[in-house]
């Protein structure tokens, strides 16, 4: 039945692993300096926050933000590029599989992206960092890590069906995406939210992933609610994805 | 007889205000090569994505094979190949690489599809340059590479949206001669707006414009439908052209009289004109003159009262 989605999933990771050296120092680079410039060289001046050294305080929320920005990013243009620059999805239409089929194999690219270079960060700021954390942290971790991945490549994939231009895009990329992403408590723990605010800042999915995937990788302490929230909100993004996709396809 | 391959009735597609298919009948027969002919505009791609399951149309119907394309889009899409207006080809992949993915979206195994698309790289001239990436390709040899992945599951039908659009004259040929290869083996749909190409490749020929069927038959039937006018041009010598010409305009069974230096084409109400013609002319020095051959063109603006606009 999903004969579609394994040839494109598959064609997917093939580019990739063309590639995958010049993406990995390309992807790496970004958290990297921002682990450098304020969990090393800021570290004095700002001590510790909710208990923990600020490189460690940051850590977990760069490498979530690496996997979900990437997974995000890969759905996004992968689907703008295939859809109105290349037109590859009108080339897989004229095929037998279905167009579920397809927008399901994009999904599991971008998460693939996501989980693959997020692992990638993580390996480089444990190799640089005296941290370590037991194997049961970095499960409960993945926890977090995995629905996340998928939520934001959904969104991407919502994003590049229904945009068409690439300045918009951008634009969303820019007042949506990367905002909700620092906004959700990956510099700076929620407390220093006005009170009345932090009720609101809860409800976002993305405190949910980043307040969580700290959590647990930090403390062990594993939330149920919050990965509830993430793997829920990543369900009903898969499913609006397809729907939209679908949607998209028939016009 | 044969059933037909593909047959639209009343198929009609509005995109908002714009009707870009107005009740659009037609019928294919199983293995001809059948051209659709239309100036830009005129609802080609429209009517191809439909008929290729892309998109759906506003009311009418359309079989494939028999099969309805609103009910049966899958079986359809398991039996045609389409070549597409823009190229489709992914630039990621090298050219085999494009021909293999497309094999595995029509679930072929491995051991099916290799030596498949060996001989497809080698009938279309490619198989020297299979492992490149295509958009190192000239522009005809993307355009094989485009009609061999249409070909990897041996379609029964095969469409092609304006296959040589673009192409220079050497390639255009070159692409004409792979599709005649192909003649008998598959029904073949083809769109196009050059008259030549209409001419040179297809069995039946329709001509479309804004959404609409104008004509159908074989290129000499849709000549045969000109009025019995006949157009003759004379040549005169040097210098005589024009004192010619303001003769023969003045004659009742001429129409349409041009002049072009010492050349002079006439229209002539029917051959019976002709000896009327011979006599005026009678001690005239005339280099040459020759019966012009009807063309699709002639059929063409006299169909739709314009040229074709390209
Ligand atoms: N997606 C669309 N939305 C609105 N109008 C369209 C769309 N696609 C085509 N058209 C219009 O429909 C008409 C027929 O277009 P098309 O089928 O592409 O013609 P052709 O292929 O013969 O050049 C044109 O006027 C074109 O502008
Ligand atoms: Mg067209």
């Amino acid at each position: 039945m999903l004969t579609g989605t394994v040839a494109i999933w598959l064609r997917d990771m093939l580019i990739l692993r063309r590639s995958i050296y010049s993406e990995l120092v390309a992807v790496v680079a970004y958290p990297l300096t921002i682990y450098l410039a304020f969990g090393i060289g800021m570290q004095g001046y700002i001590g510790l926050v909710d208990g923990a050294p600020y490189s460690l305080f940051i850590a977990p929320g760069l490498i979530t933000m690496t996997a979900v920005n990437a997974a995000y990013n890969e759905s996004v243009w992968s689907l703008w590029f295939h859809r109105r620059v290349q037109f590859t999805i009108e080339s897989y239409r004229v095929t037998p599989i279905s167009v579920s089929e397809i927008v399901i194999a994009k999904i599991l690219t971008g998460f693939t992206h996501g989980i693959i270079k997020g692992c990638a960060v993580g390996l480089v700021i444990f190799a640089i960092t005296p941290f370590r954390f037991p194997l049961e942290h970095l499960l409960q971790y993945l926890l977090f890590l995995i629905p996340g991945s998928a939520l934001f490549s959904c969104a991407g994939i919502i994003s590049g069906t229904v945009m068409d231009k690439p300045e918009t895009i951008g634009k969303v990329e820019a007042v949506l995406v990367m905002p909700l992403i620092f906004m959700s408590g990956l510099f700076f723990p929620l407390s220093s939210y006005p009170p009345s605010v932090i009720p609101w800042v809860r409800a976002l999915p993305t405190t949910a992933l980043f307040e969580g995937a700290r959590r647990a990788l930090v403390t062990g302490e594993l939330a149920a609610f919050p990965v509830l929230q993430v793997s829920l909100s990543a369900l009903v993004a898969f499913v609006a994805a397809v729907f939209i996709f679908r949607r998209k396809m028939a016009e | 007889m044969t059933l037909p391959s593909i047959v639209t009735r009343s198929l009609t597609k509005s995109y908002g205000a714009l009707t870009a298919l107005d009740s659009f009948d037609l019928s294919v027969e199983q293995g001809t090569i059948f051209g659709l002919l239309g100036p830009n505009g005129a609802g080609k791609t429209t009517l191809i994505r439909i008929l290729t399951t892309l998109m759906n149309q506003s009311s009418g119907s359309v079989t494939i094979e028999g099969l309805d394309t609103l009910s049966s889009g899958r079986a359809i899409r398991c039996m045609i190949g389409v070549v597409s207006q823009e190229n489709s080809l992914d630039r990621y992949l090298t050219a085999r690489e494009n021909l293999e993915l497309h094999a595995r979206l029509h679930g072929m195994e491995k051991r099916q599809y290799k030596g498949r698309i060996d001989d497809l790289l080698e009938l279309m001239g490619l198989a020297g340059r299979q492992t490149d990436f295509p958009d190192t390709f000239s522009g005809g040899m993307q355009r094989r590479l485009v009609i061999a992945r249409a070909l990897v599951h041996q379609p029964r039908v095969l469409f092609l949206d304006e296959p040589t659009t673009g192409l220079d004259p050497q390639s255009r040929r070159a692409v004409w001669e792979y599709v005649r290869s192909l003649a008998g083996s598959m029904t073949i749909f083809l769109t196009t707006h050059y008259l030549e190409e209409a001419e040179q490749l297809c069995d039946r020929i329709a001509i479309m414009d804004h959404g609409r069927l104008i004509a159908s038959g074989s290129t000499q039937e849709l000549k045969d439908r000109l009025s019995g006018a006949t157009v003759y041009e004379i040549e005169f010598a040097e210098g005589e052209g024009e004192r010619y010409a303001v003769l023969l305009g003045a004659m009742s069974c001429s129409r349409n009289i041009s002049r072009l230096g010492n050349k002079v084409t006439v229209t002539l109400e029917h051959w019976e004109c002709v000896s009327e013609i011979v006599t005026a002319l009678h001690g005239a020095a005339i280099r040459r003159i020759s019966l012009k051959e009807r063309t699709l063109e002639d059929v063409f603006i006299s169909l739709t009262g314009e040229k074709v606009r390209e």
